[in-house]
């Protein structure tokens, strides 16, 4: 999923510590949500809600029917602010690669959006379904059920899964540190390289210098 | 003798520029209060949307956009006309308060300020009440950059506007093929959008102007 360059939405941005907007942003938000609110109920139906996806996003009509239906908890068939900021956080962080910072900070809530049974446990189906959003990979999705389905039913309950989600951060953080750290090397590699080329004009150079 | 009160009163605990009610004096109070506002990096022109508010008050529009490059090019202008004032706790919101206070110390005080040199009460009592009046025009000012501060930014807002519109007459489309033109809510979507395009044009009529 990708957000369209230049929409309002690409302006916006997350704070990469608790990925939630700012308050500012959340100002504009509301001014904009206003703008799409044609009825004046403070809600968009399903059809303002398609176009306005369809208009700032790349996602197909199917996956639109799926994030409206995950997003309507009260099954009114109108999105509300809430749902709708809680989307513009979910865009922002897969646009932003924030996805597994956003899912520890917001396990509750991202747990009972994929709970769309309400069953208080979630299966991999539930997960199949939102990937497109929540982006959890194949290879996670095995490790997640083998290490974390600790009741064995091959379904996560809400500890489980926030378990799951610690996990997650701290792979990603340690990914983080070895990008960091590869990024660092090749300039060490430089620096000892200049340093040894030195260091050998300096030897030739004191090789000549006692014969003149 | 229109200098005597502007000494005196710099000399002071912190109070400025409350002398006469002449342009020059209103806008060197004008100044004054703009410096006490925090910066806004909106300019004046662009945040007016409606074109009865440039007609009704030019005048303070040109002394607005005079302030405002003062407070911009004269940052330290607070501090250094300010004399042995706590300058760190003074907060642009407390400026009507803080000069009130004052007003009312200099009414109140037999004695007279420390700082003070003036050898009548009269010509102070004088300038107190002139410059209560000019604190009182203030007011509508400071509740007007309170305002501005809160709009969002109108290349922020066209943005907005431009992109609902678009969403909105795709959403027309689909509401006619689906409900019918003569349905309430397809009436109800085209008056909504035929208003998002006439302020639209408004404000582009008023921007180029």
């Amino acid at each position: 999923m990708k957000l369209k360059q230049g929409s309002f939405l690409w302006y916006l941005y997350l704070d990469k510590l608790y990925c939630l907007l700012s308050v500012r942003n959340v100002k504009a938000l509301v001014e904009y949500f206003h703008l799409l609110d044609v009825h004046r109920k403070k809600t968009l139906n399903d059809v303002l809600f398609y176009h306005f996806l369809h208009h700032v996003t790349d996602l197909k009509r199917n996956q639109i029917t799926i994030v409206f239906n995950m997003l309507d908890w009260n099954a009114v068939g109108e999105i509300g602010f809430d749902q709708f900021y809680m989307l513009v956080c979910i865009l922002l962080a897969q646009e932003n690669h924030l996805e597994e910072q956003f899912i520890f900070r917001h396990s509750r809530p991202v747990f009972e959006l994929l709970d769309l049974d309400g069953e208080l446990k979630i299966g991999p189906s539930n997960f199949h379904m939102y990937n497109f959003l929540f982006k959890i990979k194949k290879q996670q999705l095995r490790d997640l059920y083998h290490d974390f389905d600790i009741t064995g039913d091959c379904r996560l309950n809400y500890k489980e899964f926030k378990l799951f989600t610690i996990f997650s951060m701290n792979k990603y953080q340690e990914s983080q540190k070895a990008v960091e750290e590869e990024k660092a090397l090749p300039e060490k590699k430089v620096s000892q390289v200049n340093v040894s080329q030195r260091e050998s004009l300096l030897g030739i150079n004191h090789f000549e210098s006692p014969s003149r | 003798m229109e200098e005597k009160p502007f000494k005196a009163l710099a000399k002071s605990s912190g109070h400025r520029g409350s002398g006469k009610s002449s342009p020059h004096d209103i806008r060197n109070l004008c100044t004054t209060a703009t410096q006490s506002q925090p910066k806004l990096n909106v300019p004046l022109p662009t945040v007016r949307e409606d074109s009865e508010l440039e007609g009704s008050s030019v005048g303070s529009t040109t002394c607005w956009s005079y302030n405002q490059k003062a407070g911009h090019d004269s940052d330290g202008g607070w501090e250094e006309s300010d004399d042995g004032e706590d300058k760190d706790s003074f907060k642009p919101e407390e400026l009507d308060e803080h000069a009130l206070m004052e007003l009312e110390m200099r009414r109140g005080s037999s004695l007279g300020g420390p700082l003070e040199e003036d050898d009548s009460k009269t010509d102070d009592e004088k300038s107190s009440s002139v410059s209560s009046l000019n604190i009182s025009k203030h007011t509508p000012h400071r509740a007007y950059w309170v305002e501005q501060q809160s709009r969002l930014p109108l290349p922020l807002t066209e943005l907005m506007e431009n992109e609902a519109l678009e969403i909105l007459t795709k959403a027309l489309r689909s509401y006619r093929s689906e409900i019918g033109r003569d349905h309430f809510l397809t009436k109800q979507l085209q008056r909504y959008i035929e208003g998002l395009k006439r302020r639209r044009n408004k404000r582009l009529q008023v921007m180029v102007i």
